[in-house]
């Protein structure tokens, strides 16, 4: 009896005891989940989530900016300065002169530092915002500024001058850059970085030049020039969807995914412009069409003379890698002897494009690109265009990749063999057609002759002076590259193969 | 009878409650779910006025402090990365268990043990605000508040005589803000030498530990013990003042201390070219270390003679013998304009045996460029006896432990004198009148001593070091460190007084070392920064 009604106690006294521990364990176990939970929101938190918790009391130091400030990174960074820009300076001396021979324009024989620091002030990270729309990859958008006083002589070699040094004064850079890190599974979790600078708000790099122990004008035009060169260096290297892709250490990983490549094909059909501007004193304009996505790929139209309205009906195929942020830019130019006018600019944003369907654009030539640059608001003619997108697909693709890599290749070839200075004679080559003219011509004068930026947007009227004037200096010189320093822009006005 | 019968009822009562603690195990632990679920995360503005009380002490610190920054943006990556983070961790984790494991299982008869599970689960640690301090030594010290509240679940299962029996870890909760300091600051990438990491308090930790399914930590007074004892352990070995130190490059290398010497002898050219018009050149060879800093040294200029002979010495100080070139550069001498370059030369240091003189005959080339075509034109050689001679350890400059403690005053330094050193690092805001190249001017018993000019800033750096041997402490006495301002263009005001302070040494003779920015008298803002040292030999 005793006996039966121990074990009867004792079970139900075990029982009680077990559920009591279990019950002891799901409450301490809801009760850590629950602090899980509000740490995990509180780690985000947006300015209503704040404004419920506080109340009242909302403290006044908070904002919530798009871009995340990052004060104690600018206390550190600036604390950290002196031996940042110490430790840079090799870096950036050996990873930017080959880059300015590249990219050096034609007339300079070389390019190269001579002096090289960073100064005394420290960049700002004004703002950090960091952003998924993939996954696998993070993006992180970094609002740079740096009003530095670095100190930076660059040697400039020229065929008529020994040797001259330009001193870089004043650098200011404002821009945002996007660093893309491709996530991996093996530590250090990141198996790529992607560095570009975002289109919007545009990247502002200023400066100004100054020739130590000599005068600018010893070279005419090379202020110019080398605004081109870091002009050209920016956008067609950095600025988004241009970028620069690090593999990280270790992870074998295939990058080309993140590479940019061609996406797809425009056709584009430059039917007509109205109502141009006269910009000559005898007789009227001459209109042509200059056409990219790319300033390395450009394209032109015939020349029409004597003709405000003039009609083309050429097309073209251009390559586009970035439907989303891409545009063609249109640029009607006035063949003039010597130095051609800029009649006037347009764009069309490539996602405004339907894909596989043929519209027409009516768009109204601007002087200038850029909207604060812009005064007058006189009417400048309008130009016309077809324009259709084709989506590539992978085999397509490979084969726009293989045919811009043999491009390219060509180009350096031609560089090696010296008939070209630099990979961007050959652009020049197409930029000068454009600029001067003076290829077009037919005088015979070498195409890479001019050093007009018309494509990077640049032309002002005291430039083209100074490249007009550049052209002739150089031009004696210069005699050897006539002719085949052109490689992109034949008279069918295409860059690519067309490919139907 | 009533006595077997209580007998008899403790033993059932015995028998009844491990039966009764297996049945209750059986339904109450056994048949839940082991598993750790992704908890549901409901916006917060959908919160119940309950939860938001709960959230009250966890407020993160920088909205409650204006001194902490908002981490928000790297709290996002992390969450971002974390899936990756898990699975990368979780992996090395596991590989470099195993083969411990391996070893240790034959040891104790235990037929296997592996990870059942091993996540990290879905909640990443967040970093609920960020704290910096600036000082003016060469540091970064920052204080980053880190929470994490996560959901990982790491089960071992051990396999011995035919049973399983499984450990299983979940709802780790860690919080803690630990001081990370980087120093010395080095000017090479990634600019700093090592990590210090020291906990400013008690970290608060909390998990579960559950044994073949039960929590052992929510048996009352347990978990507070086990908590005790782990925050005391970890308190123990980081609770600051103690640090855990983190070396991540030589500091020595990066700083680029002198290892050595290199002596040089100038003997003779050869085959000179001829450089004037009228006349042989009159030449003389310069000579430095490829990137160094210093001025290069030069031997006399002998005139008209185009196979001089100099027999002169000199003295290099070397930095990096594996990396350096000796670089020899041969001039024209003029009497008006720019001196000709007649041709250069180089020398690696690492083609050099220590110790062991060196004459070598080397041949001028016109640039550094080996395949230039301009140096297949014989230029003329030079003959050099080159000797290179490393530092042995003790005689080693000061290393880098003792510059942030004051090292010891050189031998020969009078008892009860000692060596005062003033370290000049930097102004800011110095604001000139005229113009605002500036530089400084110590005046001590009289004795000046100037840095060198910095041009056409308002926040110079200097980092100059000057020396005073004393006979006895300067306790009495003052220091005059005037910021001048030159310039040669500005004929009508050469000289411009910026500020000036007054330092009085009776402080650094109790302190030893004091590095402090003082702001300027005469000026606006500028405050400047100077470094002072009391060495004594005792």
């Amino acid at each position: 009896m005793g006996f039966t009604s121990g074990i009867v106690m004792g079970a139900i006294f075990g029982v009680a005891v077990m559920f009591g521990w279990s019950y002891m364990m799901s409450y301490r176990r809801t009760k850590r989940v629950a602090k899980a939970m509000v740490i995990k929101q509180l780690a985000s938190l947006n300015r209503d989530d704040l404004r419920k918790i506080c109340g009242d009391s909302f403290p006044d130091w908070i904002s919530f900016p798009v871009y995340e400030q990052a004060k104690w990174m600018n206390k550190q960074l600036s604390k950290l300065w002196p031996f940042v820009a110490d430790a840079a300076t090799m870096v950036i001396k050996e990873s930017v002169e080959p880059l300015l021979e590249e990219y050096r324009p034609p007339g300079i024989t070389s390019l190269k530092f001579s002096k090289l620091s960073l100064g005394t002030v420290a960049p700002k990270i004004e703002g950090i915002r960091v952003q998924s729309h993939k996954k696998g990859q993070v993006i992180m958008d970094i609002d740079f500024r740096w009003g530095g006083n670095p100190s930076i002589v660059l040697g400039v070699k020229a065929a008529v001058v020994a040797n001259l040094p330009i001193q870089l004064k004043d650098l200011q850079v404002f821009t945002v850059i996007r660093v893309v890190f491709q996530l991996a599974e093996e530590i250090p979790c990141i198996s790529a970085v992607v560095v570009s600078l975002l289109t919007e708000p545009k990247p502002k790099i200023d400066y100004t030049l100054k020739a130590v122990g000599g005068s600018l004008t010893a070279i005419p035009g090379i202020s110019d020039m080398i605004d081109d060169t870091v002009n050209t260096i920016v956008t067609d290297m950095l600025q988004w969807p241009h970028r620069i892709v690090v593999p990280l250490g270790g992870i074998p990983v295939d990058t080309s995914e993140l590479e940019l490549k061609p996406q797809g094909e425009l056709l584009v059909t430059v039917v007509r412009a109205n109502d141009l501007k006269n910009m000559e004193m005898i007789g009227k304009s001459d209109p042509y069409v200059v056409l990219y996505v790319r300033p390395l790929f450009k394209v032109k139209t015939r020349v029409i003379e004597n003709n405000l309205n003039p009609v083309w009906n050429q097309t073209f195929n251009l390559i586009a890698e970035d439907k989303e942020t891409q545009s063609i830019i249109i640029e009607v130019f006035d063949r003039d002897i010597g130095q051609d006018k800029k009649l006037g600019t347009a764009k069309l944003p490539l996602i405004e494009l339907e894909a596989e369907t043929e519209k027409e654009y009516e768009l109204r030539l601007l002087p200038s690109l850029d909207m604060m640059k812009i005064k007058d608001k006189k009417d400048r003619g309008t130009v016309m265009l077809k324009v259709r997108y084709h989506h590539f697909n992978n085999e397509e693709q490979l084969a726009a990749l293989e045919e811009e890599k043999r491009i390219l290749e060509e180009r350096k070839k031609l560089k090696e063999a010296g008939v070209i200075g630099s990979t961007m004679d050959a652009l020049d080559g197409a930029a000068s057609l454009v600029g001067s003219g003076v290829g077009m011509v037919g005088t015979g004068i070498g195409a890479g002759v001019g050093f007009v930026g018309s494509g990077l947007g640049a032309v002002g009227s005291g430039l083209s002076k100074a490249g007009k004037f550049m052209g002739r200096t150089i031009t004696g010189q210069s005699g050897r590259k006539s002719g085949t320093a052109t490689p992109v822009t034949s008279e069918n006005g295409s860059s690519k193969p067309h490919q139907q | 009878m009533g006595f077997f019968s209580t007998i008899l009822g403790f033993c059932g009562f015995g028998v009844g409650i491990s039966m009764g603690l297996g049945i209750g195990y059986y339904l109450f632990i056994y048949l839940q779910p082991s598993d750790v679920e992704d908890p549901e995360i409901r916006p917060l503005i959908e919160q119940d006025t309950e939860t938001l009380r709960r959230m009250l002490p966890e407020i993160p610190l920088w909205v409650k402090n204006p001194d902490y920054d908002r981490m928000d943006w790297l709290n996002k990556f992390l969450a971002l990365m974390w899936p990756n983070l898990d699975k990368a961790i979780c992996k090395t984790a596991e590989n470099i268990a195993k083969p411990i494991i391996a070893e240790q299982i034959p040891k104790y008869k235990i037929d296997s043990v592996e990870f059942e599970k091993l996540t990290l689960g879905t909640l990443p640690p967040t970093f609920q605000g960020m704290k910096v301090y600036v000082t003016e030594e060469k540091e970064l010290i920052m204080e980053p508040f880190i929470k994490w509240a996560g959901n990982p679940n790491i089960t071992i299962a051990a396999k011995a005589f035919g049973l399983k029996a499984t450990v299983q870890l979940v709802d780790l909760q860690v919080f803690a803000s630990p001081r990370i300091t980087l120093k010395p600051l080095v000017p090479s990438f990634p600019c700093f030498a090592k990590i210090y990491v020291s906990l400013m308090e008690k970290p608060h930790v909390d998990f579960g530990l559950k044994l073949v399914g039960a929590d052992l930590m929510s048996i009352p007074g347990l978990y507070r013990f086990v908590q005790e004892i782990v925050k005391d352990q970890v308190a123990n070995m980081y609770l600051w003042p103690k640090t855990l130190e983190v070396q991540i490059m030589d500091p020595t290398k990066a700083l680029k201390r002198p290892v050595g010497i290199l002596n040089v002898k100038v003997i003779r050219a050869m085959k000179l070219k001829k450089k004037d018009l009228l006349g042989a050149s009159d030449p003389y060879v310069k000579m430095k270390l490829a990137d160094d800093k210093l001025t290069s040294k030069k031997t006399s200029v002998k005139h008209k003679n185009l196979n001089p002979e100099w027999n002169e010495e000199f003295s290099l100080v070397v930095k990096d013998p594996s990396t350096q070139v000796g670089q020899f550069n041969v001039y024209d001498w003029e009497q008006v304009g720019k001196h000709d370059k007649m041709g250069l030369s180089s020398v690696p240091l690492k083609d050099l045996i220590p110790e062991e003189p060196k004459e070598m005959t080397l041949n001028l080339l016109k640039t550094m460029d080996p395949n230039d075509p301009q140096n297949d034109k014989p230029r003329g050689q030079l003959v050099v006896e080159l000797t290179y001679k490393p530092f042995k350890e003790d005689e080693m400059p000061r290393g880098f432990e003792e510059t942030q403690t004051v090292q010891k005053a050189p031998e020969g330094t009078p008892a009860g004198g000692g060596l005062l050193v003033v370290i000049v690092h930097e102004a800011e805001d110095l604001d000139g009148k005229y113009h605002t190249n500036p530089y400084g001017k110590l005046t001590f018993r009289g004795e000046e001593r100037k840095t060198k000019v910095v041009k056409k800033t308002r926040d110079p750096r200097w980092e100059e070091e000057f020396q005073f041997m004393l006979e006895e402490e300067p306790t009495n006495e003052k220091m005059l460190l005037e910021v001048i301002s030159t310039s040669s263009r500005n004929l009508l005001h050469p000289k411009e007084t910026l500020g000036y302070i007054n330092v009085g040494l009776a402080d650094v003779v109790n302190n030893k070392r004091i590095n402090e920015k003082y702001h300027l008298i005469d000026s606006k803002n500028g405050r400047i920064q100077i470094e002072l040292q009391w060495r004594t030999s005792s």
